[in-house]
């Protein structure tokens, strides 16, 4: 039987949170990004495909990322997967971003 | 690719066994609706999620399901329904 | 030091993984959200350099993104509420009803269900988050929420007593489970005693849950 770990309508489940969360700057970037790298000029990446990423890459990152880094991760999977980018490139620049950010304070 | 039903008809999602991306959800397959409405043509999502976007399109319906019949612990009355979008391929008659 | 995928950092949920119980909701905490930006950050510079992205166009689709909102939706609702032509055309075609107004629905298609006396109308996503970006902005963390999209289709009587609405049994519940290329609204019921006002005036009745279906519009 094949059934997603996405794929929960009608699974048990406690009740619905309702505090609403802020929608981040990160959080839209991710989106943004998304956005313009699936349209009509790039087809980089569609919903599909997001969507296809984050239903592949493993219950346990499913389960404990947040709804955002759950879409940026899985882009970040594709994107490695249709060889838009690479791993090895996109850890340097992390690394990059990452020490101009301790730099910073 | 022709519509094979149209609205009032009664349906049964399959059991496709399809791996990778699909939009059919587990607690619909192997239940029987009725189709509401013709949604239009659409790619599928299933090609699409690989890459695949040159077609063809496919018949989308809109199918609505007795609440009892999806579930056998359903609290409510029998009235009740859930309306979802089922693809053309993962419908037989019933 | 933290990996990449800030897995060390703390978290303000449980670390119980059980495939039975997703959490609930999942929040970053503060190193989770710059851990967040860092790696945006870092795949948009990649991007950039290859050409695939421009930085102004981010910055442009992020404020394209951020615009739709309830005020969008609340106008629909409110014209369809003054103009029963116009909510004939509405509940026929969405997209097009919606063009009438100047508003641009950018999914495949609106599909707009009435609520009346006798009937119910909720919508959910149980596979993802599907919701009506293009009018209503990005869906409110209940609405992605693991617990919503569970169990909005099995218990959706009590998932509405939990947002305070309790509908009684001689009123028909359809829950809307948006999977594919349809795109949901709800039009609420008018509430009593707004004879007469204007459109304006009942758009800001509106609100947000009672487009998705988890709220009735009141007076108050």
């Amino acid at each position: 039987m094949t059934r997603g770990y996405h794929d929960i309508g009608g699974n048990p489940a406690g009740p619905v949170p309702k505090d609403e969360l802020p929608w981040l700057h990160w959080e839209k970037q991710v989106e943004a990004v998304r956005n313009l790298l699936g349209d009509g000029t790039r087809r980089v990446i569609s919903l599909d495909e997001m969507r296809r990423g984050f239903e592949s890459f493993g219950i346990d990152k499913y389960a404990s990322l947040s709804f955002y880094r759950r879409r940026l991760e899985a882009m970040i999977d594709i994107l490695i997967e249709k060889e838009v980018i690479t791993r090895e490139e996109l850890d340097e620049e992390i690394a990059a971003v990452r020490a101009r950010w301790t730099n910073v304070s | 690719m022709k519509a094979r039903f149209r609205a009032g008809d009664r349906v049964r999602v399959l059991h496709l066994g399809k791996p990778g991306h699909v939009r059919t959800p587990f607690y619909v397959r192997g239940k029987v609706g009725t189709v509401s409405e013709l949604c239009g043509y659409y790619l599928n999502p299933e090609d699409l999620a690989v890459g695949n976007t040159g077609g063809p399109v496919i018949p989308l319906y809109r199918v609505s399901f007795r609440q009892n019949d999806l579930w056998s612990d359903y609290r409510g009355p029998a009235h009740d329904t859930l309306s979802i979008e089922i693809y053309d391929h993962w419908l037989a008659p019933e | 030091m933290s990996d990449l995928h800030g897995h060390e950092h703390s978290h303000e949920h449980s670390h119980d993984h059980a495939h039975a119980a997703h959490p609930p909701l999942v929040a970053e905490d503060e190193a989770g959200n710059i851990e967040g930006q860092i790696i945006i950050d870092a795949l948009q510079n990649i991007l950039v350099r290859k050409n695939l992205l421009a930085p102004e166009e981010v910055t442009q689709e992020i404020e394209k993104i951020e615009s739709p909102g309830l005020h969008l939706g609340a106008k629909i609702i409110a014209r369809a509420w003054v103009d029963p032509a116009f909510k004939q055309r509405l509940l026929e075609n969405g997209k097009s009803a919606a063009a009438e107004l100047g508003i641009k629905v950018g999914e495949a298609q609106l599909i707009v269900v009435e609520n009346t006396q006798g009937l119910h109308n909720l919508i959910c996503c149980t596979l993802c988050s599907c919701y009506p970006r293009s009018i209503l902005g990005q869906p409110p963390s209940w609405y992605i929420s693991k617990a919503y999209r569970a169990r909005a289709v099995r218990e959706p009587r009590q998932i509405l007593s939990e947002f305070g609405l309790d509908l009684p049994d001689d009123v028909e519940l359809i829950v809307h489970d948006s999977n594919a290329d349809m795109r949901y609204l709800v039009l609420p019921e008018r509430p009593a005693g707004t004879e007469g006002w204007n459109e304006e005036q009942l758009a800001a009745l509106v609100s947000r849950d009672s487009m998705i279906g988890v709220a009735k519009v009141t007076m108050a």
